[in-house]
């Protein structure tokens, strides 16, 4: 292995330099996402069935900021009590579900994986269906009675699913799936068992449309939760993020350069498990934003979880607010489910970038 | 820096795989585990890199016992080059390199001076200068295990664990990889299928069947055809290399050993 020795790989195929402007550019595409955040944030409070001037938005939000009272007026309500809450949670949700699903693709070795694969969200469902069709009013518990129900049921999936996990040497990738698939679907039996027992038209409508993923439920009163929770969890998974790096390349590098494999994979699983209880609870299921938005961001930044975590967390808030927009605004009569949107406008996205980089040569 | 294995046992499922593996790897030195699959040699250099816990005996790094040792020293003085080689993850070259530095770093440290003076150079050690931009998983299989190679220097290790590295690489890979562990030269204890390859590079090997070591010493010493015909169960004759002087085994391909070595 003389310097002089040359591969023939490197001077048939020249590779570009693509990653040797990562750094930079991870800092400049953090600024971008962040300023555009803020500006999807503005038109989610601006748009809607009344729409209200972005000047007078934030005067709104300044003046509430600053202390003041409540003023009399519709579009001090709409903007404080409806708009801002939603806008808020729907960034939130956005950015957990974010991290969670690139904190999971890590802990399964997958890029591909989903954060629902682990069966907390299957257990959250049943949780919250349960509360419907047995009829706990969604203004019993401090008005948290469905949120209540499904971070219970999220919190039981969660609970055998780490049973099952540790078991043998334990919290294997390939364990963690089996328990996670295997306790999800059979939750999944008794959400269906459930909803087949709905008593009437209206019950099962609502079943559907939290089963969908929905952000209607946001008041001041219900973020302080998910909010505490995403802020944790950014932080125990970016201390975490070199120790990540090396789970990627396998088990046996991770213990070669000092990680804990088992514990590192039970501290990601505890993480990502309590985190996604959280976020159903709020949200309902919505799929595919935990899967798309790592890969994305994968793709743009490279698989360094120290860059890929924040910038996974802000893409995921920036989609989920741009998408609750369009879901509370696409139609005049009546909202869309938030769920439907992301597969919708999510899967295709994925699909195109995915087949642009194979041609590109992966 | 010493490596000592002392009366190690190691059991998958109430099964020992290693059953009193016992040697030594002095200073400097570098060690050769032979044997045939199954012999128990990549279980052996797993609980040298703490991948695997032994279920009975001691691994000693210098005298210090390991379990005395948190992951993270052991890491730095002990880097390991296992067989995993991949990822289907978007990481670069110098990403992977960079991965050894993580035993000395703490949560949300970023990387100093040092970290990336000591990536550089691992890179230039193995001729990848320059090439830290590139995608991993679009390098060929020589480079990768460069790359490999050059992530655990950048560990700063007193001692190299190598399992099966040659593997999969062509001829002139295999040769540049040696050369390279021959050059830098540490304690290192290494696995190879490659007889040939193992009594050019290693000062010691260790011969390991059915969890044991059944021989130990120089090439010369170990590498008989009574050893390979027992161990392996294959026909051989052992001569010197006419370039190098060293031992080389001339395999009778044409059938195995009636009975076998096993």
């Amino acid at each position: 292995m003389t310097r002089t020795a040359v591969d023939p790989c490197t001077t048939a195929a020249p590779e570009e330099d693509p990653a040797a402007r990562r750094t930079p550019r991870a800092g400049l595409l953090a600024a971008g996402l962040g300023i555009a955040l803020v500006a999807a944030l503005t038109a989610a409070v601006c748009l809607g069935s009344t729409d209200i001037a972005p000047g007078h938005v934030w005067s709104v939000v300044l003046r509430r900021l600053g202390g003041a009272a409540a003023r009399a007026g519709t579009d001090d309500l709409i903007v404080w009590q409806l708009r801002v809450p939603r806008a808020l949670l729907a960034a939130l949700v956005g950015a957990g579900l974010g991290l969670v699903g690139t904190a999971t693709q890590a802990m399964v070795r997958n890029p591909l994986a989903d954060p629902y694969l682990l069966g907390i969200s299957n257990g959250a469902s049943l949780g919250a269906v349960a509360a419907i069709v047995l009829g706990v009013s969604a203004d019993s518990l401090l008005g948290l009675g469905l949120s209540a129900a499904a971070f219970a049921g999220a919190l039981v999936s969660f609970a055998l699913v780490w049973c099952i996990a540790r078991r043998g040497g334990g919290f294997s990738p390939l364990r963690l799936v089996l328990a996670g698939v295997g306790i999800g679907q059979f939750l999944s039996g008794f959400t269906s068992y459930l909803v087949l027992q709905a008593g009437d038209e209206q019950q099962t409508r609502s079943v559907l449309f939290w089963l969908m993923g929905s952000l209607g439920g946001a008041t001041w009163s219900v973020l302080w939760l998910p909010a505490a929770a995403v802020a944790a969890g950014l932080l125990a998974l970016q201390a975490r993020a070199r120790a990540m790096n090396a789970l990627i390349m396998g088990d046996e590098t991770a213990a070669g350069v000092g990680v804990d494999v088992t514990r590192l994979r039970r501290e990601l699983f505890a993480v990502t498990g309590l985190l996604t209880g959280v976020l159903v609870a709020v949200s309902g299921a919505i799929g595919f934003v935990g899967l798309m938005v790592p890969h994305l961001c994968r793709l743009v930044v490279g698989g360094d979880h120290r860059r890929l975590l924040p910038l996974s967390a802000l893409t995921g808030a920036l989609l989920m607010v741009v998408v609750d927009l369009v879901c509370r605004t696409a139609m005049d009569s009546q909202e869309l489910p938030v769920g439907v949107v992301t597969a919708m406008i999510g899967a295709p996205v994925l699909l195109f970038l995915l087949d642009r980089r194979m041609e590109a040569g992966a | 820096m010493t490596v000592e294995i002392e009366d190690l046992h190691v059991g998958y499922a109430g099964r020992d795989v290693v059953a009193g593996v016992r040697l030594m790897a002095a200073a400097g030195e570098i060690a050769g585990l032979v044997g045939p699959n199954g012999s128990g040699k990549s279980t052996v250099l797993r609980t040298v890199y703490r991948h695997l816990r032994p279920t009975a005996g001691r691994v000693l790094l210098a005298g210090c016992d390991l379990r005395t040792l948190t992951p993270g020293q052991t890491a730095r003085q002990v880097a390991a080059l296992p067989q995993e080689r991949g990822s289907d993850f978007e990481l670069t070259v110098r990403e992977v390199v960079a991965m050894g530095r993580t035993p000395y770093k703490r949560a949300f440290a970023g990387e100093d001076r040092a970290d990336r003076e000591s990536v550089a150079g691992a890179l230039a050690a193995v001729g990848m200068a320059g090439q830290g931009a590139r995608r991993f998983s679009a390098l060929s299989g020589g480079e990768r295990q460069r790359v490999l190679l050059a992530r655990a220097f950048a560990q700063d290790p007193d001692v190299l664990v190598l399992d099966e590295p040659t593997n999969h690489l062509d001829v002139r890979h295999q040769v540049e990889l040696l050369a390279l562990l021959r050059d830098r030269r540490r304690t290192t204890l290494i696995s190879l299928h490659d007889l040939n390859a193992a009594a050019s590079l290693c000062d010691r090997l260790h011969v390991l069947h059915g969890g044991r070591v059944v021989a130990s010493g120089t090439p010369r010493e170990v590498l008989t055809p009574q050893l390979l015909a027992e161990v392996f169960g294959v026909r051989a004759a052992v001569t010197a290399h006419p370039l190098t002087g060293d031992p080389l085994i001339a395999f009778d391909h044409r059938e195995p050993l009636a009975a076998g070595g096993s």
